[in-house]
């Protein structure tokens, strides 16, 4: 049951594999509970021989996933097969307010509910990410000064309050970690190192399939890794932090004397477009991973490192720098170096995590009962 | 970074005695978004009306390129490449998609209109604007506010204009039609449109906007880095709680390529005793609803 949860759906082959029972127990009891209203299943062909699709039924209900960036919101609903049906984008304004942010995530999260002719009852969690550490117990912003405007606030709270529906809140790297462990790049791997390279830098780790959230919440917060002892003020406090290396900002104001006025997707497209001194500034904010990355796979030894958020949209040009400077200075092993491959859900990561926790914390009330 | 497609240099444009522009500057460059923001009666749809020639300044210059022009009608802004939708968005409502893009504009093949041609193009527009609209053959009036926007716009983009006027394109919008508007901008500006904002949301025009142009009272009270400026910065200006931000000098010796001055609302802070402490905020707050 939790094991088609969380992928969505998958064949009853594969589900013997998943869960280590025999094919026959999986028959049973995937027909004990397609009778009960739970599962769904349909005939599909999987190696050409033919299979039985396992998905959960739809009438189960809703849920949502609210992911907030640094300069844009994105909704997204999905019934409990992971099915996205409906997604949404909003530009927001630098510096944005928790109050006004998740007063537009409401309103926008309703209208969406409505456009598909369900009502907010039919909701029932809410996964949220947001660009800095939170205490996932408390749904609180865990530090001070990262998000300008959020300080402090707890967003499940305040969030529960506005739409009554129960909100999980989580920082934006650790959903986008485990959306790609579940559905994405790192589809089957355990141990792996999510990096999101968007107008900050932030990371998840995953260990043994789960998000590891640390004592407060602050785990894998690479974009606050020193780099240089006597770089420039990051707006955490410390100094020489990666982000103040290739935080988008520190991108584009390295760019401002040649190139003017631009946004990370220009200079993105630029540096596509074949233009030098963007093809060096990605290629730069890569080494630049590469020696961040490396020190945690130094301790943790992932088996992979899956790279998103915007700037991985650059492809080869960010990611050939980061793999040579991660082989490098990781540990020379027998298994050679660690992989390094591009975000399979790209923008939707983050959105897509935020409803895997919405999925996997909602009370489905027929799961509960017939698992018990 | 590229020099400007349009400058508007000391415009002026009175209604009989109320001066509804004073002496405005404005430069639109090709591949940004500049905001004009403002109170009501501040001559934020003046000055779209005189950008897209619907209405002839009383004084001042209009340059295209560096060259003078004159914008006398909205065809001859048209025919310069500046194309505007206004609050409206002058669509019929009973007409489908297809008929309200092209519009006394359409694609003929000897004497009868070429329909597929035109249905091509409409799905063309509309999908570089990734709009949402179900199909381009169903009534204008049965689509969303969002939708009809989108249309608006994607029936000024015919003939590829390089200046794109949107004067108040998120009024009377629901937050999702909201959204989906405010992607399309971002959408414009990547298409490489210099894309004039009007509008008195604060927050839609922080999301998208590069630079934003203060308008108070007929004059220009600030020209901001949208990146860099707060809100309560934008309100002050707005409501006149700061004034006389300072003006650009002469365009082409003070802005040429050179980084922009992230902090240009700084010593118009300094000149102004007091307008940086506490009382005056909250005050700036209520004035704008």
């Amino acid at each position: 049951m939790s094991a088609v949860q969380q992928r969505g759906s998958l064949t009853q082959v594969e589900l013997a594999g998943v869960t280590g029972l025999s094919p026959a127990t999986v028959s049973n009891i995937v027909k004990e509970l397609t009778v009960l209203g739970v599962l769904h299943t349909a005939p599909t062909s999987r190696s050409g021989r033919r299979a039985q699709q396992v998905t959960l039924a739809r009438n189960l209900g809703l849920v949502a996933g609210v992911h907030f960036g640094t300069r844009s919101m994105r909704v997204a609903l999905s019934d409990v097969a992971h099915r996205v049906i409906a997604e949404q984008r909003m530009p927001l304004p630098p510096d944005h307010r928790a109050d006004a942010g998740l007063d537009r995530a409401a309103l926008l999260l309703t209208e969406m509910v409505e456009s598909l002719d369900a009502s907010m009852g039919e909701v029932l969690a809410v996964g949220v990410g947001v660009p800095a550490p939170v205490d996932v117990r408390t749904g609180r912003i865990a530090t001070v000064g990262m998000l300008r405007g959020w300080d402090g606030v707890s967003v499940s709270e305040v969030l529960e309050r506005r739409i009554g529906i129960p909100v999980h809140v989580d920082n934006d790297a650790n959903l986008g970690a485990l959306a790609e462990v579940r559905l994405g790049a790192a589809r089957g791997a355990r141990h792996v190192l999510y990096l999101k390279v968007s107008h900050g830098v932030g990371g998840g780790l995953v260990l043994n399939g789960e998000v590891f959230h640390g004592r407060s919440g602050t785990a894998g917060e690479i974009g606050h890794v020193t780099l240089d002892d006597n770089g420039p003020i990051c707006r955490c406090g410390n100094r020489g932090c990666l982000e103040t290396f290739v935080g988008a900002p520190v991108l584009l104001a390295m760019l401002a004397a040649s190139h003017g006025h631009l946004t990370l997707r220009d200079v993105i497209t630029r540096a596509q477009d074949g233009d030098p001194g963007c093809r060096r500034v990605i290629s730069d904010a890569g080494l630049h991973l590469g020696a961040a990355a490396a020190n945690v796979c130094n301790v943790f030894d992932p088996e992979l490192v899956v790279v998103g958020g915007q700037l991985a949209e650059a492809g080869a040009i960010l990611l050939d720098p980061l793999r040579t400077v991660l082989a490098q200075r990781t540990v020379p092993s027998t298994a050679g170096p660690v992989d390094v491959v591009a975000s399979e859900l790209g923008a939707s990561a983050e959105v897509r995590g935020a409803l895997a926790v919405a999925l996997d914390r909602a009370a489905i009330a027929g799961s509960v009962a017939v698992v018990g | 970074m590229n020099g400007s497609v349009l400058s508007l240099r000391g415009i002026s444009k009175s209604y009989g005695a109320v001066r509804a522009l004073v002496d405005v500057d404005l430069e639109i460059r090709p591949h940004e978004v500049v905001a004009v923001i403002g109170d009501n009666g501040a001559g934020k749809s003046t000055l779209a009306g005189v950008i897209s020639g619907a209405l002839v300044p009383d004084a001042g210059q209009v340059l295209l390129d560096g060259q003078p022009v004159s914008l006398s009608t909205p065809a001859a802004a048209r025919s310069h490449g500046i194309a505007a939708v206004f609050q409206d968005g002058a669509l019929c409502a009973n007409l489908d998609v297809v008929e309200n893009i092209f519009l006394g504009q359409e694609v003929t093949r000897a004497v009868l209109l070429d329909e597929v041609a035109m249905e091509k193009q409409a799905w063309t527009l509309l999908g570089q604007l990734a709009a949402r609209v179900p199909s381009v053959r169903i009534p204008v009036g049965a689509l969303s506010g969002g939708q009809r926007q989108a249309v608006a716009i994607a029936r000024s983009l015919l003939g590829e204009p390089r200046v794109l006027v949107l004067d108040e394109p998120t009024s009377a919008l629901g937050i999702t039609q909201t959204a989906e508007v405010l992607s399309l901008i971002e959408r414009l500006r990547e298409r490489g449109h210099g894309v004039v904002l009007i509008s008195h949301s604060m927050a839609d025009v922080q999301a998208v906007a590069d630079r934003i142009v203060v308008l108070r009272l007929g004059r220009v009270n600030g020209e901001f880095d949208a990146a860099s400026t707060s809100y309560e910065d934008l309100i002050a200006a707005v409501t006149g709680a700061t004034s006389g931000a300072p003006r650009r000098g002469a365009p082409d010796v003070a802005r040429g390529d050179g980084p922009r001055p992230a902090a240009r609302p700084g010593p118009a802070r300094a000149e102004v005793p007091g307008r940086a402490d506490g009382p005056r905020r909250p005050d700036a707050h209520e004035v704008i609803p």
